[in-house]
């Protein structure tokens, strides 16, 4: 498609012309688009006033002060900690991941607003959704209705667990997702009960590059066949190859890895030791016996390295509790950095466990050009990341533009890719499709 | 009907060896590239001596970590270290639109193999470079693995318990990640030129870059971090009200509370009645820091008299974010997996037939063209001949390579 995309004026970035519809929420989906977006695509993220998706602008569309501040930095992580007049705009989630974005709002549930899907769906090339299959079903979005109004669609649905099967419309965020998978009681803690199990989610960044991939490989596939195409791409589903490892092992020898922590398969020491400051910790590993002696030397104790204990690594994988307590003496009165260097240039893998800050002042990242800062308009100015890779012919690819405020490119959408008349923008606004806030029943 | 797949005309050179690399161009395979791994002779790529094996055996073709990284490709060994092999490298990337490689930052310059003379020998090639930091860089040259790259790059200081150390994620899943990115930094390259008629490129992947980029909590918190002057640090599970992992009947269940959540874990343990009291019916009454021990003793009875799937229909009814803490043995019986035949059986001569993990995605082309079976890992250089032979090298060519040690 011909665009005018008003977030890619540089005509050089690769997927200029490309035009994306994006229905997605929370991470994942939002994490695929922003990589299509970042390399020069339209993408248009569909979203409505009348309808709230938690955790996409914010757990709450408006949260009140008392639960911003006891928040985290992450739910409820706003501009200056305060959630302000419109607070879906100053979510530092959203923020991070819809630059590059276009924001248009239209309310599926009415008829206009199918018609408006319908002149969206003649006028892309694709279109990528991560909701539950029912919520999807309710607003008429499938692909046997999208692909008869354009047959060369490339349509990705990113589902928890599948569009078929008795989990169809089971609701889950990505952690849950990994619950069922088993990542959490493998990666927990060994000598704690799984309580204390920890959050994460690498299934919903798979999910948002695999989603990515699929895309242009749908693409590819149109341009081949003339025929347009449908991905499933169950979050679930894309996820479990991440733990390959232990899908093989038990499938092979019936082997069941659990409450691993930090530790290797069969490698010691391999663990995270504290260090000089408030929860500052670094890495250290030793995979052959010239780390080994490396790390002894280093720590000026040699005795450690003729140490029965510890005289090959299937010896020190037995004893790895004593080793790593001998390990934890040595580099709680260190500074993590320092450690990391010196390991580092004796050709031990160590590293920094980096946070927020350690991260965003890197040294490394600085010189790569990782980091670059931008205005949103109410935000303020924050440093934000470039793509995952960089490419030789299209340097340091980044934020251009910031997340689009609600509603933002709404007369860009109508007017000049669906080519409606002002006269019909008018009635749209009129009609409640068309606004920049939540309606005020949302809370 | 096998039918068209999307990469089924193009030929991906793969130079990489352990985990990462070989994630990327498996997953470029299993969507129909012809993928053409080039090992080194006699001992092939490290992975293949990396546990787990078969039957705990360890032989050249009984890794598993080997089997499922390497499905649908060919096998060809050359000696990158002789001349031979470096000019039958260049031969092959003739004939190729997409290279992929993982040595280490410099290896494939002292090799002959710098992207100058690739894109001499193609013009059009994408050369995706997969490495611990990249290409550039003070830690350039550092040394990773992954424990240490998640540590630097990922989220894992804010993972685990607040009072206990930080936890990494499970096996090789920020490689696995990386590799999946080299995986989209190829598609992105070869749709550039074929799209825009640009020249080929050399993309830089860097595994610590990959993983402060990820959605996985980093991203986020970055900016979380700008916008409140706050670390995130450890957060438990249990840090809003109702959240948790939560004994049950038969092992851990996972919910998601918080304000916005909690109404909805009240009605499913028949609780109604709370809403109505003061502190619970408001959502900051409900986000008060109190809230979360005052709900262990209504939730927690209620919990261990139920099995994890007792409860997770229940969530499922009540639209509570929640889901059992699984074994992989319960994954690979689980009824959503098992109904949809995600994992997928593939013999091989040293295993037999052994259940590996399903398609990351599946491509909807028409009910008479279901996703194909994939093909077993190759053995080491089983089919150095097939391939020399496709690019026109003759039979008594193919003889002199093997008798020089370069095949």
């Amino acid at each position: 498609m011909t665009t005018n995309n008003p977030t890619n004026p540089d005509d050089s970035l690769p997927l200029k012309g490309l035009r994306i519809l994006d229905i997605t929420v929370v991470w994942a989906g939002p994490y695929s688009t922003m990589q299509l977006a970042d390399w020069g695509a339209e993408v248009i993220r569909i979203e409505s006033t009348k309808y709230f998706a938690a955790t996409t602008r914010g757990q709450m569309a408006r949260p009140p002060q008392g639960v911003v501040d006891g928040g985290t930095s992450t739910g409820m992580g706003y501009a200056w900690r305060e959630a302000g007049e419109r607070p879906w705009n100053r979510h530092a989630i959203f923020n991070a991941h819809a630059r590059n974005k276009l924001s248009m709002t239209v309310d599926l549930t009415k008829p206009e607003g199918q018609e408006v899907l319908e002149r969206l769906v003649e006028k892309s090339d694709g279109l990528i959704e991560n909701n539950l299959p029912q919520s999807m079903d309710k607003q008429g979005i499938g692909w046997d209705r999208l692909s008869k109004i354009n047959p060369k669609l490339v349509m990705i649905r990113m589902p928890a667990f599948g569009l078929d099967g008795p989990y169809r419309n089971y609701r889950t965020w990505g952690n849950h997702m990994e619950s069922i998978s088993g990542h959490p009681l493998i990666r927990t803690y060994p000598d704690l009960s799984p309580e204390y199990a920890p959050a994460g989610v690498p299934a919903d960044a798979a999910g948002g590059i695999g989603a990515a991939l699929g895309m242009l490989m749908g693409r590819r596939y149109v341009r081949r066949t003339g025929k347009g195409l449908m991905i499933e791409a169950p979050t679930a589903e894309n996820f479990v190859p991440l733990l390959g490892d232990f899908v093989m092992d038990y499938s092979m020898n019936g082997r069941l890895w659990n409450q691993m922590g930090n530790q290797h398969w069969y490698l010691a020491p391999h663990n995270v030791y504290r260090t000089q400051g408030e929860d500052a910790w670094v890495t250290i590993v030793c995979w052959d016996e010239d780390q080994w002696k490396s790390l002894c030397e280093i720590m000026r104790m040699d005795s450690l390295a003729t140490d029965p204990r510890f005289k090959d690594n299937e010896s020190r994988y037995e004893n790895r509790k004593e080793l790593d307590v001998i390990i934890n003496e040595w580099s709680q009165d260190r500074q993590a950095s320092w450690i990391m260097d010196k390991l580092q240039t004796a050709k031990v893998p160590s590293g920094i466990v980096m946070n927020e800050r350690d991260a965003t002042e890197d040294r490394h990242l600085h010189e790569r050009e990782f980091f670059s800062s931008i205005e949103h308009p109410e935000a303020g100015t924050h440093k934000q990341v470039r793509t995952p890779f960089k490419s030789g012919n299209h340097e340091n690819v980044g934020a251009r533009r910031a997340a689009p405020t609600l509603g933002q490119d709404n007369e860009y959408v109508y007017k000049t890719v669906l080519g409606y008349s002002d006269d019909q923008y008018d009635e749209f606004e009129r009609n409640g499709h068309i606004g920049t806030e939540f309606d005020p029943s949302i809370q | 009907m096998v039918g068209i797949m999307p990469l089924d005309d193009v030929t991906v050179v793969d130079l990489t060896h352990y985990t990462a690399g070989p994630f990327a161009t498996r997953i470029l395979s299993d969507y129909g590239a012809n993928v053409i791994k080039v090992e080194r002779p006699i001992t092939g790529d490290p992975a293949r001596m990396l546990p787990p094996f078969y039957e705990d055996e360890p032989g050249l073709e009984r890794s598993g970590l080997f089997l499922w990284l390497n499905t649908n490709k060919r096998s060809i060994t050359i000696d990158l270290k002789k001349d031979e092999g470096r000019d039958l490298v260049l031969e092959l990337v003739k004939n190729s639109q997409i290279l992929v490689e993982n040595f280490s930052p410099g290896t494939m310059d002292a090799l002959g193999l710098s992207p100058t003379k690739l894109l001499e020998a193609n013009p059009k090639l994408i050369i995706t470079s997969l490495s611990n930091y990249g290409q550039t860089g003070p830690y350039r040259d550092y040394i990773g693995n992954e424990l240490n790259l998640y540590g630097m790059g990922g989220s894992m200081i804010g993972a685990g318990n607040v009072d206990h150390e930080p936890l990494k994620t499970a096996g090789r899943m920020v490689n696995y990640h990386a590799g999946y990115v080299a995986a989209l930094a190829s598609a992105l390259g070869l749709y550039t030129v074929e799209e825009r008629n640009e020249q080929g490129d050399h993309i830089d992947v860097s595994i610590f870059e990959t993983a402060t980029h990820s959605i996985d909590m980093r991203l986020n918190r970055l900016m979380g971090y700008q916008y409140t002057g706050r670390l995130a640090g450890r957060q438990s599970q249990a840090s809003a009200v109702g959240s948790g992992v939560h004994p049950c009947a038969d092992g851990y269940f996972l919910i998601t509370g918080g304000a916005r959540f909690i109404p909805n874990i009240i009605k499913m343990i028949g609780m109604d009645e709370l809403l109505d009291q003061e502190e619970w019916s408001t959502p900051e009454g409900r986000a008060h820091p109190d809230r979360i021990d005052e709900f262990l003793p209504h939730l927690i009875p209620w919990t261990l008299a139920r099995t994890k799937e007792e409860i997770r229909k229940e969530a499922e009814k009540h639209a509570v974010l929640g889901g059992p803490m699984n074994t992989i043995e319960d994954l690979m019986n689980n009824e959503q997996f098992i109904d949809r035949e995600y994992f997928q059986e593939i013999d091989h001569p040293e295993t037999g037939p052994i259940k590996y993990p399903g398609y990351h995605f599946t491509l909807h082309r028409g009910e008479d063209q279901p996703m194909p079976d994939r093909n077993r890992a190759p053995l080491l250089g089983e089919h150095s001949e097939e391939i020399l032979a496709e690019i026109g090298v003759s039979k008594s060519e193919i003889e002199k390579l093997k008798t020089k040690n370069v095949i």
